[in-house]
């Protein structure tokens, strides 16, 4: 039982979902799906690599890997580093993103409480050829995030509901549409982001043999304000329209190799979108194959 | 474990990549139209640990200014920009964009060139001015 209760742990801060779209880098994004509960072990590694649509013509090839361990049955922690390829008519950009670590604390069976840190390996000022780019091409946005959020469990179903804020702001994007050649992207020079806040509900249903688990889930994401930027006059403006409500619609489909490790695909799309969405997370679809093993 | 690892350093190594798109290829060096008239020039003085020289021209066609670097070989910085500027140190500017010697750069019809008697070059993501052009009207 108390092994059970390693794994149900572990699911918590190392299940992932494919974010698709609104939050910070996924950071709140993904959270809070359950894991294999037979397992018994203590560490969790899992690794993915996500296929994305974009805005204008950039798709997007993003892979991770998470090594997650749990020390006892009340704490546990994890460590994520992601990577990301983008490509469309500003060339192709691959570079590491965001190092994510994540403690969380479980109360009882039912809550538990999820904290932790997001800090970038970019200033998401990546160009190509001397050309500015729009953080749409960027790996990470270049802040430095605190990560809260609980988790309550009631029969197969999951609650989630979390922040992220940025504490420290380190991008220095550059890019600015007047000076591109396009008006796909709003510019985002000296980019300055608010708050997420999120809420997903996942319902996880397990076939008798147990070899597949579907974990159909529901994303709420709220941009707690608008984004702002330096303009070419070296003033700040606020991107009017970049607050507000993301509603994203995430299906898992997870196949169980055996005892210590499972594939899962995992497909996502928007169904509701933010009016104006500079920070470049907008996706239409995306679609992720992910490797867990436990040990 | 071993093996997940190898493959993800593996996968990154052969993914890791930055090629040129529509957007963002070389251009031809920009000339600027004989029919524009030479209106300020200015001479980059560096600043302190930074070496090089260079000019910058201000051209008018019409009610149109463009400006022009020229001779250019200021040290080369992370992330240079061409500032039109009231002062000589940036804090208050028009953002012309980043350097590059082949481009002609369109100054915004609503500038006032009278209220911008200096070009910077200026490292944005770090913060360091590189070097001060007055501008001198011809």
């Amino acid at each position: 039982m108390k092994k059970i209760a390693f794994i149900g742990w572990l699911s918590i801060i190392g299940g992932s979902t494919v974010y698709a779209q609104g939050c910070s880098d996924a950071g709140v994004c993904s959270i809070g799906n359950s894991f294999d509960k037979e397992n018994s072990s203590k560490n969790l590694i899992e690794t993915g690599s996500i296929y994305g649509v974009g805005e204008a013509d950039v798709t997007y090839l993003s892979s991770y890997l998470t090594y997650s361990r749990a020390f006892n049955d009340k704490w546990a922690l994890s460590a994520k580093f992601t990577y990301s390829i983008a490509d469309g008519s500003f060339g192709t950009r691959g570079q590491f993103g965001d190092a994510y670590l994540i403690s969380n604390y479980k109360f009882n069976k039912k809550w538990s409480l999820l904290s932790g840190f997001k800090f970038p390996f970019t200033t998401a000022n990546a160009k190509i050829n001397g050309y500015s780019l729009p953080l749409d091409y960027q790996a990470s946005l270049g802040t430095f995030d605190l990560i809260l959020a609980t988790n309550y469990n009631y029969a197969q179903w999951d609650f989630n509901l979390g922040v992220q804020i940025p504490v420290f702001n380190n991008n220095k994007n550059s890019y600015f549409a007047e000076y591109s050649g396009t008006d796909d992207f709003p510019s985002t020079n000296l980019f300055e982001r608010k708050s997420d806040a999120l809420f997903r509900t996942t319902y996880t249903y397990q076939t008798p043999n147990k070899k597949f688990t579907f974990k159909p889930n529901v994303l709420f994401l709220y941009h707690l304000g608008e984004d702002s930027y330096e303009n070419i006059f070296s003033e700040r403006e606020t991107i009017e329209g970049s607050d507000g409500l993301t509603i994203n619609g995430n299906l898992i489909t997870s196949y169980t190799l055996n005892s210590k490790s499972s594939l899962e695909l995992s497909l996502a799309t928007p169904f509701v979108v933010r009016e104006i969405r500079p920070d470049g997370l907008t996706r239409a679809f995306t679609a992720g194959l992910i490797y867990k093993v436990s040990f | 474990m071993k093996t997940i690892l190898s493959l993800f350093t593996v996968i990154v190594l052969f993914t890791s990549c930055e090629v040129e798109g529509e957007l963002t290829r070389d251009i031809v060096e920009e000339e600027v139209s004989n029919d524009a008239v030479l209106r300020f020039t200015g001479t980059f003085n560096p600043t302190s640990g930074i070496s090089g020289s260079g000019m910058v021209k201000i051209y008018q066609l019409g009610n149109a200014y463009t400006l022009k670097l020229e001779d250019y070989s200021i040290t080369p910085g992370p992330d240079l920009k061409v500032y039109l500027s009231k002062t000589d140190s940036p804090s208050d500017f028009v953002n012309l964009g980043n350097v590059n010697p082949d481009l002609i750069y369109s100054i915004p019809q609503q500038v006032n060139l009278a209220d911008y008697p200096y070009v910077l070059i200026h490292c944005q993501q770090y913060n360091h001015l590189f070097a001060i052009a007055a501008l001198q009207s011809n």
